[in-house]
């Protein structure tokens, strides 16, 4: 293995950290969006979400990735690699952020609410001010945990010809008929991101749990 | 030696450099309620622990009608299954009550006589019914703990333990996670019982109980036997200076004992 | 589209094969992992500090790895050191290994919210080794982890797609061979997409029934 080789897989982080941080970024607020539909309970709407939610958790991200990749052009919608991983990490981070947006908002103390619904806020002001702030904090761990899995399934996309990390590694493993020491690179790429990200949410919660202990 | 139950002898245990108990002697005899009595730290549960050997002692000897407990005839230390059939002879009940939550309280009852003691399932379970009704719950049989008061909890408890037909009963502070309003109905079982015959080593705070059932007290200080004496001795004139001490602290709770 | 779900009727004897397949692989998998769980919680609290920190050093890489990363390694790259083992295999051994770490943590973590005394009671009241293990410790354990390890299970059903790489003929595969072979991309995904989904619920079912039992004894 050569340093082209290690650069090439370097290069296939970038990708891999700008797919992943993409995914997030949209995903985060249409989870949250997702989950106060469920919260909500707007009629019908809420099911749908909630049926979305549960399928698309169900549904492992290369079969997802798969479908949109080779689904869509066929009914007309043309779509590249890119294109389709960022729409499977979209939906895929967004069905199961919902679930940790809607784990806070479900524990949300319903009296805080009522306490702004009577100084007379209206309802938007009411989630931008006082819901969101706090279900912000609390989600944050289950947050983090999310972005992790994400990160470990970002391999997938190689799969559709994106040149992450992964595809980088054995596209060097095949040329030069040793797939061993890219792979070995690519885990020593991915595992200290996870393992940051691990680590920031054991920070998280344990910065959560003494400031709860000093209320 | 044919009435006597328990006999412990020179037995001391230490935690590390904490020496909990230092060369505790003390024996008990068929029918007697021992009652255990000490300010805290003072090594009582540490003791009853040992008893059965869920605490191994560093020095000393422990005989249950004459078999020694945690060491075998050849002088080695017993194995899990020796230990285990010592200690079915031998009845605890806990401070938390321990019951087991995934089975119902009639289960707790019978599973221990069928699974460890080996014996048939329709006589456990008639033995285990008239227990529960002699601790007066009988209409709880399919509950599971969970559901149950603290003190229901303690009285299956002792249902339990009886349910093995022990030769002794250990009770390890059985009343002191309870709400005041729930010792009582734990006491009268308690009461009932040492009436009957059980031999019995009780450890509790409980003042009232100690004067009037125990037929012996044991007074625990820092790891050693300070002073033993029947109850109304120890209540009323104390030989000791620390068993002064710790009467007087608890003379509330023991004029306000009699429960 | 009609016409392309029909095509895909067809060839349902492949889906099923391949739903066959997936499921195999994850019950498969997921009771080797829990059973190697089993084995390795103990070592994970033990008080030898190097089988600790060595099965803690396991369970933290595995949390860090990618799994078809570690599938990849197991299959390709393990012919480099001279195991080469055939694709049914490696995603057997590869999806074992991976979540039989995780299936420790889960079980430590159901383990150390247990409390102690009815254990100890099942101790004094003399129960030993198996007879204590398996009817005083086990039960409420397992009550208690039910959910956590339903949910691993759906994990590793989803992490056995990732073996349609190693051409491993799981339903993803099938999914993916029709679609090649027919052109009906959205019929055939969509498909396997509601047999996973399938799966999940019955895996949830599951897990409804034992919190069901948990939720009596609470």
């Amino acid at each position: 293995m050569s340093a082209g080789d290690v650069l090439a897989i370097l290069r296939g982080a970038v990708v891999t950290v700008t797919l992943s941080l993409t995914g997030i970024l949209i995903g985060l607020p249409i989870g949250l969006g997702l989950a106060v539909l469920r919260w909500a309970d707007v009629p019908i709407v809420a099911r749908i979400v909630a049926v979305y939610v549960s399928i698309l958790r169900a549904t492992p991200l290369v079969t997802l990735l798969l479908l949109l990749f080779f689904a869509l052009p066929n009914i007309g919608i043309a779509i590249g690699p890119i294109s389709a991983a960022i729409l499977a990490l979209v939906m895929n981070t967004a069905a199961f952020n919902c679930e940790v947006w809607r784990a806070s908002l479900m524990n949300f103390p319903r009296d805080q609410y009522e306490a702004a619904q009577s100084v007379g806020m209206s309802a938007p002001l009411r989630f931008r001010r006082i819901v969101l702030p706090q279900i912000a904090r609390t989600s944050l761990p289950g947050l983090v945990n999310e972005m992790s899995l994400l990160i470990k399934v970002t391999p997938v996309l190689a799969v559709v010809g994106v040149v992450d990390i992964t595809r980088a590694a054995v596209r060097i493993g095949a040329e030069t008929y040793d797939p061993l020491p890219p792979f070995l690179v690519a885990v020593a790429l991915y595992a200290p991101i996870v393992f940051a990200l691990v680590s920031l949410q054991r920070w998280i919660e344990r910065r959560q749990l003494k400031a709860e202990a000093m209320a | 030696m044919t009435g006597r139950v328990l006999d412990v002898a020179g037995v001391s245990k230490r935690f590390g450099a904490l020496e909990v108990l230092s060369d505790i002697s003390f024996q008990v005899e068929k029918g007697e309620t021992v009652c255990v009595l000490g300010p805290s730290g003072s090594g009582k549960s540490t003791l009853l622990r040992c008893i059965n050997w869920l605490e191994r002692p560093d020095a000393g000897q422990i005989y249950l009608n004459g078999t020694q407990i945690g060491v075998n005839g050849a002088g080695l230390v017993m194995s899990d299954r020796e230990l285990s059939r010592i200690r079915t002879r031998i009845g605890m009940v806990f401070q938390h009550f321990a019951l087991w939550p995934h089975l119902t309280v009639l289960q707790n009852l019978m599973e221990a006589p069928v699974q460890v003691q080996k014996r048939p399932r329709a006589e456990v379970r008639d033995e285990a019914l008239a227990l529960l009704a002699k601790v007066g719950l009988s209409d709880k049989r399919d509950s599971f703990p969970a559901k149950l008061s603290g003190g229901q909890k303690q009285r299956v408890g002792i249902a339990r333990a009886l349910a093995m037909r022990p030769d002794l009963l250990l009770f390890d502070e059985p009343t002191s996670a309870l709400d005041p309003e729930l010792v009582g109905e734990v006491l009268v079982v308690m009461r009932e019982l040492a009436h009957e015959g059980m031999t019995m080593v009780v450890v509790t705070h409980e003042m009232g109980f100690a004067r009037d059932a125990a037929t012996r007290i044991l007074f625990l200080d820092r790891g050693r036997v300070v002073e033993t004496a029947m109850p109304e001795r120890f209540f009323s004139s104390p030989e000791t200076e620390r068993a002064r001490q710790f009467i007087q602290r608890y003379a509330g709770h023991a004029a306000n004992g009699g429960r | 589209m009609i016409h392309d779900f029909g095509i895909v009727w067809g060839e349902r004897d492949l889906l099923l094969t391949g739903l066959g397949n997936t499921t195999i692989l994850s019950v498969l998998s997921a009771a080797a992992a829990l059973l190697i769980g089993f084995v390795l919680t103990p070592a994970l609290m033990s008080k030898q500090r190097w089988l600790a920190g060595a099965v803690r050093g396991f369970v933290d890489g595995m949390r860090c790895v990618p799994f078809l990363l570690f599938a990849y390694i197991v299959y390709y790259g393990l012919p480099s050191l001279g195991i080469r083992l055939d694709n049914w295999t490696s995603g057997l051994v590869a999806l074992t290994i991976y979540n039989a770490a995780y299936m420790a943590e889960i079980l430590r973590g159901a383990w150390t919210s247990q409390p102690r005394e009815p254990i100890e009671a099942g101790v004094a009241f003399g129960f030993s080794n198996i007879a204590l293990f398996r009817r005083i410790v086990l039960p409420p354990l397992l009550l208690a982890a039910g959910p956590v390890i339903g949910n691993q299970i759906i994990q590793i059903i989803k992490d056995s797609a990732f073996l349609t790489i190693i051409a491993l003929p799981e339903l993803t595969h099938a999914a993916s061979s029709i679609q090649s072979r027919h052109y009906v991309p959205f019929a055939a995904f969509i498909t396997a997409v509601f047999l996973y989904w399938g799966l999940c619920l019955v895996i949830e079912a599951g897990v409804s029934s034992i919190d069901r039992l948990a939720a009596a004894r609470r």
